[in-house]
């Protein structure tokens, strides 16, 4: 298992400069740059725009850009970020704890529910309790994640005013409030985002769930454990749950990366200042140290979350630890 | 009515208010708000018992004081910078010209030349030297810095030096280029010196610059000011001092009760930040927002159903214009296709119903164009006639120049080439982006076959620098001066520049030559005059279709009483605007009080 990890840990490390090797030449190819937008504003001349790429080395030839791009990231710095105006390090910073948080919440709550709504419908295969709970899901599934978010908030911060409408607190009464207050604040200001992005996962999740104990409940381990007189709690928890668990543990991999990525829609409707509505402004403005940043711990994670996967397969199933 | 952190009571207003609708809807509202809340702190996560302070009111006299309360603004970005030679964000302007001040305000007419109409600021009073090649500011001499300092003449010619030194690359440096220096007469008195007399020496000096700090700002090397973190901080001498810039999230401002020109009427300014629009909206719909700056036809529309909310119109600097690239976008040194021929840009003009188009987007909410200035332009002319709408006459003027539709296709050709072109707007402006179409639909009328290209900003943008499009829609936030932006849109030496705004390379040396004269004209009848010659010469030779001016219609919270809107700023005297002590909520209530962070 070590000799395991240890190799993916370092094919993990090529894929990561791979892929900051892409983006860098991709995000230069895109037309633009970080200071072309200065254009719409009649006070910007171009000799000033000529000075601020000068200043931070965009008129140098895109070899030069690279290596040094590599040689201060292999030092740990990320250079400046023009969108932010601040070192990319203090952006990343601000921005990280702040999406781990709602979308550490989040992802738990998807999951817990989409595992239980799942296993009730396959448990109650084929009744009225099955249908209902698929055709929401199903609904949920195929909505948009903007269209969700903006009719919650119409909902329930518009129209019944139960909700506050965005932010992470209230901007201004959460620093005169004490600790209970403010963490009541907190978790309000967190229900929206969350209950959004849990409607839309923990549809797909119970869709994955209930698909996978059918395909469980017909093995033939199934069948002896009822045969040898298991209650079906033990079967269905034990042996169906268990081993039905695999394809949610992909699931669960594929979705740790939204753990620091952030999901923009979600971000910006109720402005959230995570790592999403970060990636996507720094994007649309050409910000290259911050889009490269944002990669680079994208496919980190992207990499931690695959190896995190395979380490609970093994968990989860004897027969892939043995092998 | 509500006690600081606690849960609102549920009680009804003495005012008849609470026998309308709306006021039933806002007690069920209350109620609901406040079982919500009883019930999440029912689940225990949340412990909320909270502290006997929070039931508290924190500054019982700022909240029965004639000068109180906090206006909370709901905006789509953050800030860029907050020091005034880097800004150049509407969001950062706001709050710099906040903090900061400048030496003179012009009123709301926004006179450019001379000094006619302004009004003092940080300067007390000023003196125009006898030969009107010198012009001394008087500090007032009770101005302080946030930090307690005084203001003094030393700061304001700093600021000239900073701004103006090419290690500090500020975008503002070139609107300072006709000022040849800054002295220092004695310690309240800054003089600015003139090589020529020109009309707006006191707009350059007065409006151009807002005063800097010379104590903190003095130690930072210039070609590292923008990166250093002292800037986010800023300390300024206006009358809402900083407090904190919370990236991504809000900014606040809280009121400076020792300021020479008397406290603010608001105790606290608030930005808060929402990328998306609607949910910005929403926060003013949901009560969490005083005040949004810009709301779409829809959203006036829905403004209506709440009647604690109005709108507030003013406006506005800037307009849109279908943009004609004269140059071959393949071989620039060629004219285009199509818009090398002045008369094909004049049929195309007179095929536009800018009226019925303008209408059909915004309804009351767009003006039509009057040409490359604004009607808030103090120079601007409005009385030129614009080219006419006559279908017919554009027909007919595209057969006579050999555009003729002869395989009968609906597309004209010449020399076998079609009449087809692109319009390429930018993805993030749905107004542009409708009236693009609509464009398309009033050309196809004429035979001229329209492909439209929306595009991400900055995509858009850097394909407009590099000439490679065939027409662009175009638009322009303009100065108060109307001389700086019309010669970097619209003047040869900017068209020559491949960096430059001209886009569509349009020149014309007898254009350049009015704007010349005008930018000269000490009597603003004179400068009109020539201005009115020089759009006269432009609208001639039809570089775009100049199509409308925005009317800024802002959603306010019926508490707030805003006074002096102006076209350039409608926050420029927002330290005189307020909220009736009968009119205050819960986040009113704060006052002054500082919060340890």
């Amino acid at each position: 298992m070590r000799r395991f990890i240890a190799r993916r840990l370092l094919a993990s490390v090529a894929i990561v400069f791979l892929a900051a090797t892409f983006t860098f030449i991709l995000i230069h190819l895109a037309p633009g740059d970080p200071f072309s937008a200065a254009a719409e504003n009649s006070r910007i001349t171009p000799e000033i725009q000529a000075q601020w790429r000068a200043a931070y080395a965009l008129d140098r030839p895109l070899p030069e850009q690279y290596f040094r791009y590599i040689a201060n990231t292999a030092k740990g710095d990320f250079g400046y970020s023009f969108s932010q105006h601040r070192s990319v390090g203090a952006a990343l910073a601000d921005a990280i704890p702040n999406t781990l948080l709602l979308m550490g919440v989040a992802l738990i709550a998807s999951f817990a529910i989409g595992i239980v709504l799942g296993a009730l419908q396959a448990r109650a295969r084929g009744t009225a309790l099955d249908r209902t709970l698929g055709g929401v899901s199903l609904f949920f599934y195929s909505m948009p994640d903007f269209w969700v978010a903006l009719v919650m908030l119409l909902i329930f911060s518009v129209w019944l005013g139960l909700l506050p409408s965005g932010g992470m607190t209230d901007p201004l009464m959460y620093d005169y409030w004490g600790f209970g207050r403010r963490m009541q604040d907190r978790a309000l200001h967190l229900v929206l985002p969350v209950a959004s992005f849990t409607l839309l996962v923990s549809a797909a999740v119970a869709r994955y769930q209930r698909s996978a104990m059918l395909d469980m409940a017909d093995q033939d381990f199934v069948r002896t454990a009822r045969a040898k007189g298991a209650t079906e709690r033990r079967v269905v928890v034990k042996h169906i749950l268990r081993n039905a668990l695999l394809p949610i543990i992909t699931l669960l991999g594929l979705a740790f990366p939204l753990l620091l990525g952030g999901s923009v829609f979600i971000e910006r409707i109720f402005s959230w200042p995570g790592m999403g509505r970060l990636a996507a402004d720094a994007i649309l403005t050409r910000d290259y140290p911050l889009v490269m940043a944002v990669v680079i711990i994208g496919s980190v994670l992207v990499s931690a979350g695959n190896l995190l996967a395979d380490v609970l397969y093994a968990f989860a199933d004897p027969r892939l630890r043995r092998s | 009515m509500t006690g600081r952190g606690g849960i609102e009571p549920f009680v009804f207003s003495h005012t008849p208010e609470w026998r309308t609708p709306f006021a039933l809807k806002r007690i069920m509202k209350t109620y609901l708000r406040n079982t919500f809340q009883l019930v999440s702190c029912a689940f225990g996560a949340l412990a909320c018992q909270g502290d006997a302070s929070d039931r508290n009111d924190p500054d019982s006299a700022s909240a029965t004081s004639a000068a109180g309360g906090t206006m909370v603004t709901t905006v789509g970005a953050d800030a860029d910078f907050l020091l005034p030679p880097f800004v150049a964000t509407v969001q950062g302007n706001q709050i710099a010209d906040i903090v900061y001040e400048r030496l003179a305000e012009p009123s709301p007419a926004l006179n450019t030349v001379g000094d006619d109409g302004f009004t003092a600021e940080l300067a007390e009073k000023w003196t125009w030297s006898a030969d009107s090649l010198s012009i001394a500011f008087s500090v007032h001499p009770r101005a302080r810095w946030h930090d307690g300092r005084p203001v003094t003449a030393r700061d304001v010619a700093f600021t000239y030096d900073l701004t103006t030194d090419p290690a500090t690359a500020s975008g503002d440096a070139p609107l300072l280029s006709q000022i040849d220096s800054v002295t220092v007469r004695d310690s309240m008195t800054a003089v600015f010196w003139y090589g020529k007399r020109y009309p707006e020496q006191f707009f350059d000096a007065a409006y151009q610059m807002r005063i800097l700090p010379e104590h903190i700002l003095s130690g930072v090397k210039r070609s590292e000011l923008r990166t250093a973190e002292l800037i986010r901080k800023p300390v300024g001498s206006g009358r809402f001092r900083f407090v904190r810039w919370v990236p991504g999230s809000l900014v606040e401002l809280v009121a400076d009760t020792t300021h020479h020109k008397g406290r603010p009427k608001l105790d606290r300014l608030i930005w808060t930040i929402s990328p998306d629009y609607n949910a910005s909206a929403a926060k003013l719909f949901a009560g969490d927002a005083d005040f949004i700056e810009y709301l779409t036809g829809d959203k006036i529309t829905e403004i209506a159903k709440y009647p604690r909310l109005r709108t507030l119109s003013s406006p506005s600097l800037d307009h849109v214009y279908l943009h004609f690239n004269l140059r071959d976008p393949k071989n620039p040194a060629r004219p285009h296709p199509v818009f090398g021929d002045v008369g094909v840009r004049r049929a195309l003009a007179m095929a536009v119903d800018r009226a019925s188009a303008v209408q059909n987007v915004f309804d009351s909410l767009g003006l039509l164009s009057k040409g490359p200035m604004v009607r808030a332009q103090s120079l601007a002319d409005t009385t030129i006639p614009p080219i006419p709408f006559n279908l017919d006459g554009a027909r007919r003027l595209l057969d006579s120049l050999g555009w003729t539709d002869a395989n009968n296709d609906g597309v004209r050709e010449k020399n076998g080439k079609p009449l087809a072109f692109t319009i390429g707007a930018p993805s993030s402006s749905t107004n542009r982006m409708r009236m693009a179409v609509l464009l398309q639909g009033m050309f196809k009328e004429v035979g001229a076959q329209v492909t439209l290209k929306n595009e991400e900003m900055t995509t858009w943008i850097q394909g407009m620098q590099s000439g490679k499009f065939d027409a662009a829609m175009n638009a322009s936030h303009l100065d108060p001066s109307p001389v700086a932006s019309t010669r970097q849109t619209w003047s040869a030496a900017s068209a020559r520049n491949p960096a430059g705004r001209n886009f569509g390379r349009y020149a014309n040396p007898r254009f350049d030559a009015l704007i010349d004269s005008a930018s000269v004209q000490m009597n603003p009848a004179n400068a009109r005059r020539f201005y009115r010659q020089a759009h006269e010469t432009i609208m001639n030779d039809v570089p775009a279709i100049w199509l409308y001016e925005l009317v800024s219609v802002a959603g306010i919270d019926r508490r707030i009483e805003p006074v002096g809107i102006r076209a350039d700023a409608w926050w420029a005297e927002i330290g005189d605007w307020s909220i009736r002590a009968d009119q205050r909520i819960a986040r009113d209530s704060i006052g002054l009080r500082p919060v340890a962070r």
